[in-house]
């Protein structure tokens, strides 16, 4: 019964994921200004959530393991931590697609995209340790040892690192709602960076009530130079052109302006601003979520069994300590 | 222009291509956990068998032999 059961629930698995990738493709409408890449979203964010659980719950038996020494519970920080570092995977190539469309390059050393590599580095280290280690306890305890050191920098490169630094184009501030983009403030000729792109204000020109910023945008590693003009409206308090960088599908937007000291407030802004808001969207990525946790559990639990049985098979050869 | 990339049917064929990929990757885990549980029941068995075959075993015939030597008696349990 319970067996078939667990035939049910997998086979559930494989519909409800299909299902949302269906959704992703045909149910969700498109993101303002992104277009279908925007899609991408409902597989890129629950991956990396996934991995960020799938490490913590390796980090969980590591530490059981400690205490307690059974080896299941390494099998299961080991299943837990290959999943974590696969999902970690998925997360980081999935942005890369999005990278390739928005910012016009796979890879450009973005403060998340550098955080996450480290990631990968770290628990392909832990890999490492442990083929070069002996099969015995001397191995699982230095995996499990080593397992929650690894765990304690997942919150600082996932959440942390990434926010701490201004000059990131990863569109965190822009599409969580209530989440906030800094932004640059200048004044007539001065020099400011706005992601990896160097910015300088030249003049603000004022026609009534509108105000409009000469900005000169450099594109990275200097190879080109544009000139924006971003527009305020001092009496709505609202922005009113908001022109693209260029290549991007980003735009440059004018926040505030103060006449009096000549500075203006200069922001990116990503076209799929609030896109949760959207009932479909929001639903289909928690049905993502749900669908990726579920099969995280899954290839946990199927990537221990297989551990287990390699251990009773050795061990009845009599090759595992 | 290539039809699989014409805007109203790019978006099919990269649905099609992810339900395969993803059809793939479930037939991949689906078979091989019904492997790794058919291994898993067969190791139980096999465990549960051995342990059985343990305690039907009779007691293994034990004697005392008392060896005399130059230097003392020796006692040895066989």
């Amino acid at each position: 019964m319970r067996q078939r059961m667990g035939h049910v629930a997998k086979l559930l698995i494989g519909l409800w994921l299909a299902g949302v990738a269906v959704a992703m493709f045909l149910v969700v409408p498109q993101y303002e200004g992104l277009g279908n890449a925007g899609r991408i979203m409902i597989m890129h964010v629950p991956t990396a959530w996934v991995s960020v659980l799938a490490f913590a719950v390796s980090a969980s038996f590591s530490g059981l393991y400690l205490w307690k020494g059974h080896v299941a519970y390494d099998d299961y920080a080991l299943a837990a931590a290959e999943s974590g570092f696969l999902f970690t995977a998925l997360a980081t190539v999935t942005g890369m697609i999005f990278s390739q469309v928005v910012w016009g390059v796979y890879w450009n050393w973005d403060p998340r995209q550098t955080s996450i590599f480290v990631l990968l580095l770290i628990y392909a280290a832990l890999f490492a340790l442990r083929s070069a280690l002996e099969d015995g306890p001397r191995r699982r305890q230095l995996s499990a040892v080593y397992s929650l050191f690894a765990f304690v920098t997942v919150p600082f490169l996932i959440f942390v690192a990434p926010r701490l630094a201004n000059s990131t184009l990863h569109p965190n501030c822009a599409f969580i709602a209530g989440s906030q983009c800094s932004g640059v403030t200048l004044g007539v000729g001065r020099i400011g960076l706005l992601g990896d792109r160097k910015i300088q204000l030249l003049s603000l020109d004022q026609q009534g009530e509108v105000v409009t910023a000469q900005v000169q945008v450099s594109e990275p590693g200097l190879r080109g130079e544009h000139l924006l003009t971003p527009s305020f409206d001092l009496a709505s308090g609202k922005m009113v052109s908001r022109p693209e960088f260029p290549g991007l599908k980003y735009q440059l937007g004018l926040e505030k302006v103060d006449l009096a000291t000549k500075s203006v407030l200069l922001n990116i802004e990503a076209p799929g601003t609030g896109l949760l808001d959207n009932r479909i969207t929001l639903f289909t990525f928690l049905a993502s979520i749900t669908g990726f946790t579920a099969l995280f559990v899954w290839m946990l639990t199927l990537r221990a069994t297989l551990l287990s049985v390699q251990w009773a098979l050795a061990q009845r050869e009599g090759t595992r300590a | 222009m290539n039809t699989f990339l014409e805007a109203g049917v790019a978006i099919y064929v990269a649905l099609a291509v992810a339900l395969a990929v993803w059809g793939g990757i479930f037939l991949y885990l689906w078979r091989i956990d019904r492997v790794a549980q058919a291994l898993k029941q067969e190791l139980e068995r096999d465990r549960a068998r051995t342990l059985a075959e343990g305690e039907q075993r009779p007691a293994t015939p034990r004697a005392t032999v008392t060896r005399v030597g130059a230097v003392g008696r020796e006692t040895v349990e066989k």
